[in-house]
């Protein structure tokens, strides 16, 4: 075990996978020369050279389109946006194009490509820099959906989902970037599709993602402590494939039901959980479900303000004592 | 309202009933006080928290319970009854604790009519909120929202108290008392039928006497058992049950089945058997005889708009259920077919849901598997008539005609229907009978297929 | 304001005369191939009208009927390894790779015999076995995926080029502007062919484009020469494509060809195409260019029986596929719930 931080983990994961496949390729903005805007791929170019880690332009649909072009005759690549919201600048690659191909050709290609980028809020760079976009992809058939919560859990799924042969939307939360926690040395790699419960308990089920799940745990520390509720926190990790079979079997035994949502209130990723825990195990629920969300506004940037709109951990203890009067 | 043991220290979880100033079915102001509570360390006086009316007193003076135990519960003003609830405790037709009627503010009802008094409380009563498990596991064990206490806000019933609930066990609920309720001698019957004198409901004992049997193997009641023996009992205990028969010439039904045997197992998947023929002349036989498809409520019957059908479907020796098939009046032998497959392959499989137990207002009874003469089946609460078909086999009949008798080989079963002798009379259950033997006997079963 | 058809040949890169000798002279073969290809691809595509009108072919179509040539001529210089990319405009880009014709009016038809088993239908068509990577129906998202299929050639070293075919129309949108800049910095084996038939759907396409000539006037803009030809002499446009085929595969970079060339129906099947002026739409119709290469060859000396064969072969092969593909059932509806992932499912949870 070694002990990384997230962000090293990033570099860590690319390197593992370039060196065992040499069709492995990385391109993105400032990603070689540099190692990266937020310095998750220093050395990169030092160990595989500018034939296989590849800086571009500013310009998200070529980038996109060649990770595409590139993806469907013989290659992997990786490729990087710099932040998550600017896939809006070259969603109609993403959603239209990636995604519906191999549906569309009747299987004749496939995409085994990986589109990473650095989502999420909590630095404080404003609405068009700090978005969760990650339900913009659960929403469109065709695409996986990832999104760590934790150093291991960056290299370990970045590595499956390079592995894997379908396109990969891989979200890592720029405000864990400097978290540090115990990295599996060697190759290591987990499973797309599955959930873990990182701190079991009876009374509710508490699924949360990314930069949710630490304070999904704090709170739950909290609720033991001082309210003698006991907070079952789970760890969802992967939107699509989605590890439905972890979290229904968590609900049927606590009967309670809470997501922790980092994104805008509005079709978030915990209303698809709640609407299934509803609809499959409506006769074993013993209070309403609840979502945590940050409220349906574009973020703020001031400390102050972005720090009271984001779910807190103050605020799912809240939500919780409420949940199991 | 609910009025809860409060926390008389920081400390401190639980509190005696020292004292009750007031009983159910008094009145109450706000504020009044209505009983003392203590702990060895301290003592206190519970006020009302609403204006209103005691409906039940649910801790005794002497008794310690938890603090959050509800101790009374008080109906105010603006109080208001919940289909739900009011579902649940009529179908659960389980009395057995202490009914309280706002009327007669009577904290212990002879259960003549449990269902009715059951239907009256919780129209009076206060609108329990029961989660979804709740509602599972109370329709599952046929228990009484309104007992089971509840340690949630505002006293709610949490899934833990009701298994806490359940666990305790039924020692803690007493049994119903019965009076003697003597039943007239059956009418004159109109038609070639069997009656049966009524039983006489013995008085049920409030709890078994102590008796110990030296030898044989002791077999716990499951849970399935125990709720079923309760149900027995209470359902003999409220109905006087008469028993009345007919023989069914099948021949008719059965030149059908043969013709349509072939395909229609092709076509479904399973047998085309005798059942939904005699479900479908049970409907239509109920439309022109409707108070056999009623329930008795207090001194009236109500006469319920649709045939909900129950079918008693046997678990394989392990317990009895009833789905219910609502309106089956609507659907013709193939639909009823259907359903009645649908329902009891489900029931095998422990796949029902609640709502499916519910709403039931005649039972058929299928008891002819084990070749059965007839059967005295137990009306289902709060039913007022149930049919037995019991084994059809070929027998020798008379069969009269203007050249003479002759004596013809036919497929015969019998039908006996039980009935609440307070709703209807034997000229009226025999008529019913008479009408169906005539449906199945003479009906032209090929246009329902 | 109308555009006046080209007269004479047009112009031609400067660079032609510079390239390697293998496309000194057409040789007669080539000259029936390529001839074969523009009759097939007429024949293929009037049928597919027919079709059409008699509601067999649904949804919408999008016909190049007058746009022969650039297909046949980039199709006969291509190595069969080499990747294209084209619009919804597709039928006789992905015609000419190789894939048959009862493939392509199944798929029109939505028969199980399509090229995609009805599942994508007419503006999608894709055969990877033969090199064409898609049709694509957002205007402009092929560039970059083509520049992508350039850069997997170029890093594998195999020589392989990517040809991607696109419209006036596309000219103006940010992708393809993105593309021609990443292919130049990176000089990708790509070759950019802007078919310009002077209308973008229903606008003239001067009316909407900063410059008169929309792709070629562009070129130097991202350092590549200029080349607009015309696109209706199949000669031309096979010698023009040969020679940036042999460019990119050197390893000399991107072309971008701005072809001139106009079409004979609407944009889509909805639209008679009333728009255009009476004496341009008869004056591009007098350079149909299957009868003006038919003309051609004639005087060249080529025997007339050799094209009566290729064009009565060519008929009874249509017919042949009609048939084939009127006679393919719908496909089986549980095709609808397969292929969302590379292993065959469709599954998003367990």
């Amino acid at each position: 075990m070694a002990e990384l931080t997230y962000r090293e983990a990033v570099g860590e994961a690319i390197a593992q996978e370039m060196r065992r496949d040499t069709n492995v390729v990385f391109l993105g903005e400032d990603v070689a020369a540099a190692g990266g805007v937020f310095k998750t791929t220093t050395g990169l170019l030092d160990e595989f050279g500018p034939d296989r880690v590849k800086d571009t332009p500013i310009s998200e649909q070529a980038i996109i389109g060649a990770a595409m072009g590139a993806s469907m005759t013989g290659l992997r690549p990786i490729a990087e946006i710099m932040f998550s919201d600017f896939f809006a600048v070259c969603w109609d690659l993403v959603a239209n194009q990636i995604a519906k191909t191999r549906y569309m050709t009747d299987g004749q290609c496939s995409f085994p490509l990986v589109l990473r980028s650095a989502n999420g809020g909590g630095s404080r760079f404003g609405a068009q820099h700090s978005q969760s976009v990650e339900n913009w992809a659960m929403a469109i058939p065709g695409l996986k959906v990832v999104a760590p919560s934790t150093a291991a859990d960056v290299k370990g799924l970045l590595a499956a989902s390079v592995r894997d042969p379908d396109p990969v939307m891989f979200f890592e939360q720029k405000s864990l970037y400097a978290v540090k926690g115990e990295v599996p040395e060697g190759e290591h790699v987990e499973p797309l599709g599955v959930a873990t419960i990182l701190r079991p308990g009876t009374d509710v089920t508490i699924a949360a993602l990314a930069a949710m799940v630490p304070r999904a745990l704090k709170a739950a520390e909290t609720l033991q402590e001082e309210h003698g509720v006991s907070a079952e926190v789970v760890d969802v990790r992967c939107l699509v494939p989605l590890d439905t079979r972890t979290i229904l079997e968590s609900v049927s035994r606590t009967g309670r039901f809470m997501t922790v949502e980092e994104n805008p209130r509005l079709c978030g990723w915990g209303a698809e959980l709640a609407s299934i825990v509803a609809e499959e195990l409506f006769w074993d629920l013993d209070g309403p479900i609840v979502r945590v969300t940050t409220p349906h506004i574009p973020l703020p940037s001031a400390d102050a303000l972005e720090d009271a709109v984001l779910p807190s951990p103050q605020r799912i203890v809240e939500n919780v004592k409420r949940l199991v009067d | 309202m609910n009025v809860l043991m409060p926390q008389l220290g920081e400390t401190v979880a639980e509190g005696t009933v020292a004292a009750w100033h007031k009983k159910a079915g008094d009145e109450v102001a706000k504020d009044e006080i209505l009983l003392d509570v203590e702990t060895d360390k301290a003592a206190t006086e519970v006020p009302a928290p609403i204006t209103g009316v005691i409906t039940s007193v649910l801790v005794q003076e002497g008794e310690t319970v938890d603090v959050g135990t509800v101790l009374a519960v008080i109906n105010g003003p603006d109080a208001a009854e919940t289909e739900t609830e009011t579902r649940i405790t009529r179908e659960e037709g389980d009395s057995t604790v202490l009914s309280v009627t706002m009327e007669t503010g009577v904290v212990e009802k002879l259960p003549g009519d449990p269902p009715a008094a059951a239907a009256r409380f919780s129209q009076a009563g206060q609108r329990l909120k029961l989660s979804p498990v709740v509602r599972r596991l109370i329709a599952e064990h046929r228990l009484d929202a309104q007992v089971i206490p509840g340690s949630g806000r505002d006293g709610r019933i949490t899934r833990n108290d009701v298994m806490a609930f359940i666990e305790a066990g039924p020692g803690e609920v007493a049994a119903p008392r019965v009076t003697e309720v003597s039943v007239a001698p059956a009418a004159e019957s109109a038609a070639p039928g069997v009656q049966v004198p009524a039983d006489r409901p013995r008085p049920a004992p409030a709890q078994p006497a102590a008796q110990t049997f030296s030898d044989g193997d002791r077999v716990p009641f499951d849970r399935i058992r125990r709720v079923t023996a309760e149900h027995m009992v209470r359902s003999k205990a409220t109905s006087p049950h008469v028993l009345q028969a007919v023989e069914v010439d099948f021949s008719a039904v059965d030149r059908v089945r043969s013709r349509y045997r072939e395909s229609w197992r092709a076509d479904h998947g399973f047998s085309l058997t005798y059942l939904p023929f005699i479900a479908r002349a049970t409907c239509l036989a109920l439309r022109d005889f409707p108070r056999l498809n009623g329930s008795v409520d207090g001194d009236a019957l109500v006469l319920h708009k649709r045939v909900n059908l129950s079918i008693a479907v046997d678990l394989n020796f392990e317990g009895l259920v009833a789905p219910v098939i609502p309106d089956a009046g609507g659907l013709t032998v193939s639909g009823l077919a259907h359903r009645i497959h649908s329902v009891s392959a489900r029931a095998r499989e422990g796949q029902l849901t609640p709502d499916e137990f519910t709403g039931g207002t005649y039972t058929l009874s299928n008891n002819g598997s084990f070749g059965t003469l007839l059967t005295a089946a137990i009306i289902n609460q709060p039913q007022v008539g149930v049919l037995s078909i019991d084994a059809i086999k070929k027998r020798p009949v008379v069969v009269e005609s203007p050249a003479g008798d002759s004596i013809a080989i036919r497929p015969v079963g019998i039908l006996s229907q039980s009935f609440d002798h307070r709703a209807v009379d034997g000229s009226y259950s025999a008529a019913f009978l008479h009408k169906t033997r005539t449906l199945l006997e003479d009906k032209d079963w090929s246009a329902e297929l | 304001m109308s555009n006046e058809p080209l007269e004479g040949i047009g112009l031609v890169s400067a660079d032609l005369s510079d390239t390697s000798g293998d496309i000194a002279y057409i040789d007669t073969e080539t000259r029936l191939r390529l001839y074969r290809k523009m009759y097939e691809c007429r024949v293929l595509e009037q049928r597919a009208y027919d079709l059409f009108m008699q509601n067999l072919v649904k949804g919408t179509s999008h016909l190049a009927l007058g746009q022969e040539a650039v297909a046949a001529g980039f199709g006969i210089a291509m190595r069969h390894d080499d990747y294209t990319f084209c619009t919804y405009r597709g039928h006789n880009h992905t015609y000419v790779r190789g894939v048959s014709m009862s493939a392509i009016l199944g798929e029109l038809m939505g028969r199980e015999c399509g090229l995609l088993r009805g599942k994508g239908g007419s503006m999608h068509l894709t055969s990877v076995e033969h090199g064409a990577m898609g049709s694509y129906a957002i205007i402009g998202a092929h560039l970059p995926v083509a520049a992508g299929a350039a850069w997997s050639a170029q890093y594998r070293g195999t020589q392989q080029v990517a040809v991607c075919f696109f419209g006036d129309g596309t000219t103006n949108i940010g992708a393809f502007h993105e593309a021609l800049n990443f292919a130049v910095i990176w000089k990708l084996p790509v070759v950019f062919v802007c078919e310009n038939n002077l209308y973008m759907e229903y606008t003239p396409i001067e009316a909407v484009t900063a410059v008169k000539n929309p792709a070629a006037d562009r070129a130097a803009a991202y350092g590549l020469e200029p080349i607009l030809i015309d696109g209706n002499d199949v000669d031309v446009v096979y010698e023009t494509a040969g020679a940036a085929l042999s460019r990119a595969r050197k390893g000399d970079g991107p072309s971008l060809i701005e072809a001139q060339t106009y079409r004979h129906g609407g944009h889509s099947r909805a639209d008679p195409g009333k728009y255009r002026p009476d004496e341009e739409l008869k004056a591009w119709l007098a350079r149909d260019p299957i009868p003006m290469y038919r003309e051609r060859l004639v005087s060249l000396g080529i025997d007339e029986e050799a094209l009566e064969a290729i064009e009565s072969e060519s008929d009874t092969a249509i017919d042949a596929a009609t048939e084939e593909a009127r006679n393919s059932p719908p496909p089986p509806v549980d095709i609808a719930h397969i292929d969302v992932w590379a292993d065959g499912s469709a599954s998003w949870r367990n």
